[in-house]
């Protein structure tokens, strides 16, 4: 008996070089087809992928090849009467989409196109009795919704709209056995829960909450032989969770325990040569989020050919300290 | 857009492939517009339930018409019988289930579910628990259908104990089952609770409730259950040693609970007029009410932290008025009182004394190893002797191997160093990935046993030199030391922390790899500094050292900088306190 680890194998001929332009050439072309089968059934999230496009083109200093004056009047007309942003036109609004919406402005320093005090509004409405977020008003509760609402109203610098103090005290009561956090009390540790708890006791300044020797040893163990990261023990690794694990590895001060080589390769094997873009593992088909993803774990790696990526909101640090943010991070 | 294998294809292949999306594509166009429109013109009807239903099974991601759907069901109720409206409520159920099928992973679809259920005149929990045990039979570790069970289990009130008899099923079948270990640390402390220990000088309960995370005494199991739960857990990891699961599991029961807030070190100066508060945890002395009495004085001071401009910190520092306690021949008594806890903390200033203080001992607390009754020594002992025997057969198992080493910690920190510094090369070498971890852990563990040592020997002289340390931690214990020895180690920063260390008189650390001074700044009492051999090749790196007012004497041999022209002049602007500089 013996249980096998779980993890994939990296062929010799992978990709071990950043092939960066032939990335900024498939998001740039993402847009446009519109006539495309994936492409449509992803509509309900349209406005996350907007801001997965934009945020990795905007890293790669290659913002300008995508159309603003379009994505400016899109964000426009998704936004609802309660003040919150709906993923496309025609969807009801939520805080996923609320976040990206602001998100997307804020890159592009045009926060002012939309109402503002509406989204503060729509925000703090969804703020429960016990400090927990709603997702939209149908009462969907999960600290991914407790991220969403600090970090859209501390890009919007009205952070004091909300009872900090209770949005905290909600988090801290998702924290489990092994240091991390799950999407409601009692939920099993996540990498993706991690990434929001911690970027949220980022924002509100209580990071000294976190047990970060214990849940950066948990961190740490997401590498696997392969140097990819999986999201939780026993899973595969998936490009995605060099975001999750390593901003939340940053976060916490302890980004060095992991082995930084094998991790960048193991990233850099996850491009498609031929159509540009990442996917989860090697050999998969891309996708944009994998593409930010990897592209942004790298630059959280220290690769100079990208731009410095902010750990805790995902956008390149020179906007965040622009808008004047500077949420902290362990040392 | 997970888990989805690129295939090569042929051109005729990509082409009826196109074309096959097409159709598809056009049939989903014209369904989602024909959702909308019937939305946008109000439609309640079995219609919109059809089309809705059409979608969401290819795609159940697509919230919005969840949310048509709730609309519509909410509907029906205000024109429906209760009976019909169970039944249209019960089909929803057999929709959602078939969705399940093929998408059990849809937050969506478990959503929904969860509504359907709250809706429902008589909801079917233990149909909805039955639902679960089937999903998690097929995949033990969805964590959308986990949590499902968790709402369940409480609208229904299913016992605690019948749970955790569920995850002894699950454990027993499959022991790599990291969600019912986990499962199960949330059920046990609430069928064994461990009493929770008053915090020693606090006559009364705390105002305000502890922190509600599973490191506090509310989250922790008793000593009783705990024992018989190492032995469910050893079960697992002997049958299969690579079971991670049971290995975090067991590293939780290892561990103890986080300590009590309370004021740990009240230091006091006359030098300075200054007094330091050290407390077990880091707060914001801002908040907390934090008041120093003086000889039945209120006193009115400003509290700063250490580091500087932080919120919270374990370290606060003040200046009582000048003339309060500098002269020599007066006794005083000071109380701190930290109001919001409800605790306090005396120090008495004798005359002639130029100092005082008063602290707990980490020996006392116990702070570095287990709480350990005679049944829990014997127990770890024997735990301690299985494991080595597995690290015989397995000796290149690294949960073992640390296993091991936290056990040693737990039962006698200092008796085994030896033995767990070997452990730790070993880890570095089966485990080479977590490196940087096991150098970081020992490190920790090195410091922690000066501390106790130092403890011992009643002195305030901490000295660790070649244990390899890569980081300083517990600086918040060391508020009282004068003299520290960290030479021959792989220090590369003095991190921000180390201004907790009021008492630092002398400071040395060659030969080490430092290139960040930072946390050197506003040290009261230093007096002497050894870089001997580092890697300080700027002067803006010894900036932090204009603000050590007392700092004399500093050796800066075998550094790059040295090579620098002029280093002697723009020192001497630097930092003109210093009279005796070696370059």
């Amino acid at each position: 008996m013996g249980t096998q680890v779980k993890d994939v194998v990296i062929k010799a001929d992978a990709p071990n070089a950043l092939l960066l332009d032939k990335h900024a050439d498939y998001i740039a072309a993402y847009g446009s087809k519109k006539d495309d089968y994936e492409y449509t059934l992803s509509e309900y999230l349209r406005m996350s992928g907007i801001y997965w496009g934009l945020t990795v083109m905007d890293l790669m200093s290659q913002l300008h090849r995508m159309n603003r004056a379009e994505i400016t009047e899109f964000i426009k007309s998704c936004q609802h009467e309660c003040g919150g942003f709906s993923a496309s036109i025609g969807h009801d609004p939520h805080l996923l989409y609320t976040l990206s919406a602001v998100q997307i402005l804020s890159l592009y320093d045009d926060v002012s196109a939309i109402d503002v005090e509406k989204v503060v509004g729509y925000v703090k409405g969804l703020q429960q009795e016990d400090g927990s977020f709603a997702g939209d008003k149908w009462g969907e509760i999960d600290t991914r919704f407790s991220f969403c609402a600090v970090a859209t109203l501390a890009l919007l610098g009205k952070l004091d709209a909300v009872n900090v103090e209770k949005a905290v005290e909600f988090v801290l009561s998702c924290m489990n056995f092994d240091g991390g956090f799950g999407c409601r009390p009692g939920s099993e540790s996540h990498a993706g829960q991690i990434y929001c708890c911690t970027g949220f006791l980022s924002i509100t300044g209580r990071l000294h909450q976190v047990n970060a020797d214990l849940l950066g040893w948990w961190l740490c163990e997401r590498q696997l032989p392969s140097g990819g990261l999986n999201g939780r023990p026993e899973k595969l690794p998936d490009v995605c969770y060099s975001w999750w694990v390593l901003a939340s590895l940053k976060i916490i001060g302890r980004i060095h325990w992991i082995d930084k080589a094998k991790l960048s390769s193991f990233i850099l094997a996850c491009q498609d040569e031929e159509t540009g873009g990442f996917a989860d593992r090697p050999g998969d088909m891309v996708d944009p989020f994998h593409t930010l993803f990897g592209v942004a774990g790298l630059s959280l790696l220290g690769d100079d050919e990208v731009k410095a990526v902010n750990p805790v909101f995902c956008m390149p640090e020179q906007v965040i300290q622009r808008i004047g943010l500077n949420p902290e991070l362990l040392s | 857009m997970h888990g989805r294998v690129k295939l090569k294809s042929t051109a005729q292949q990509e082409e009826e492939k196109r074309k096959e999306r097409e159709k598809k594509l056009k049939v989903y166009v014209a369904t989602r517009d024909a959702c909308f429109n019937k939305r946008k013109d109000g439609a309640m009807d079995d219609e919109a339930l059809q089309l809705t239903q059409q979608l969401l099974s290819a795609n159940p991601d697509f919230a919005t018409l969840w949310n048509y759907r709730r609309e519509i069901l909410m509907y029906l109720e205000t024109v429906k019988e209760e009976d019909e409206v169970q039944k249209q409520y019960d089909a929803e159920l057999v929709f959602l289930e078939a969705c399940l099928r093929v998408n059990p992973k849809s937050y969506g679809c478990w959503y929904h579910r969860g509504w359907v259920c709250g809706r429902q005149p008589r909801p079917n929990w233990v149909r909805e628990l039955a639902l679960c045990d089937e999903c998690l039979a097929l995949d033990d570790r969805n964590f959308h259908c986990w949590d499902y069970r968790r709402m369940v289990v409480k609208a229904s009130g299913v016992p605690v104990e019948q749970e955790l008899q569920f995850t002894d099923r699950l454990i027993g079948s499959n022991f790599s089952n990291y969600s019912s270990w986990h499962y199960r640390s949330t059920l046990l402390p609430l069928l064994h609770p461990q009493s929770p220990d008053p915090p020693a000088n606090c006559p009364h309960p705390p105002n305000s409730s502890p922190p509600n995370s599973p490191h506090t005494h509310s989250h922790r199991v008793c000593e009783e259950q705990l024992l018989k739960e190492y032995e469910l857990v050893q079960n697992a990891f002997f049958t299969d040693p690579n079971d991670q699961s049971a290995w975090f599991y067991y590293r939780w029961l290892l561990g103890r609970a986080e300590r009590e807030e309370m004021i740990s070190c009240v230091y006091m100066s006359r030098e300075g007029e200054r007094v330091v508060v050290a407390f077990s945890r880091p707060v914001n002395a801002q908040t907390v009410g934090l008041m120093l009495v003086l000889d039945g004085q209120l006193q009115r001071v400003e509290w700063r932290s250490a580091p500087p401009s932080v919120r919270h910190t374990p370290v606060w520092i003040c200046e009582l008025p000048p003339g309060t306690i500098s002269d020599i021949n007066n006794e005083h008594n000071l109380t701190v009182h930290w109001t919001e806890k409800h605790t306090q903390r005396e120090c008495a200033l004798y005359s002639s004394r130029p100092e005082s203080w008063c602290r707990d001992s980490a020996t006392d607390q116990e702070l570095f190893r287990s709480e350990l009754s005679v049944e829990k020594t014997s127990v770890l002992q024997s735990e301690l002797t299985s494991c080595n025997q597995l690290m015989e057969l397995e000796p290149e198992n690294k949960w073992c191997l640390l296993t091991i080493v936290l056990l040693m910690r737990a039962l006698d920190p200092l008796g085994y160093e030896r033995q767990t510094l070997v452990h730790f090369e070993k880890l570095k070498e089966v485990d080479s990935m977590r490196t940087s971890y096991y150098s970081d852990l020992c490190s920790k563990f090195m410091i922690e046993n000066t501390i106790l040592k130092m403890e011992y020997a009643e002195v305030r002289v901490f000295s660790i030199s070649e244990k390899n340390l890569t980081t300083l931690c517990h600086l918040d214990q060391l508020l009282l030391v004068t003299h520290m020895n960290l030479s021959s180690n792989q220090l590369s920063r003095i991190p921000p922390q180390f201004s907790m260390l009021q008492c630092l008189e002398v400071l040395e650390v060659k030969d080490n790899l430092i290139e960040s001074l930072e946390g050197l700044s506003n040290l009261p009492k230093l007096e002497e500094l050894c870089l001997n051999n580092n890697q300080i090749s700027k002067i803006s790196q010894l900036k932090p050292l204009a603000s050590c007012s007392k700092l004399t004497r500093l050796d800066l041999r075998d550094n790059p900088i040295t090579k620098m022209d002029n280093l002697q002049t723009e020192l001497t602007d630097l930092l003109p306190s210093v009279t005796d500089l070696m370059l």
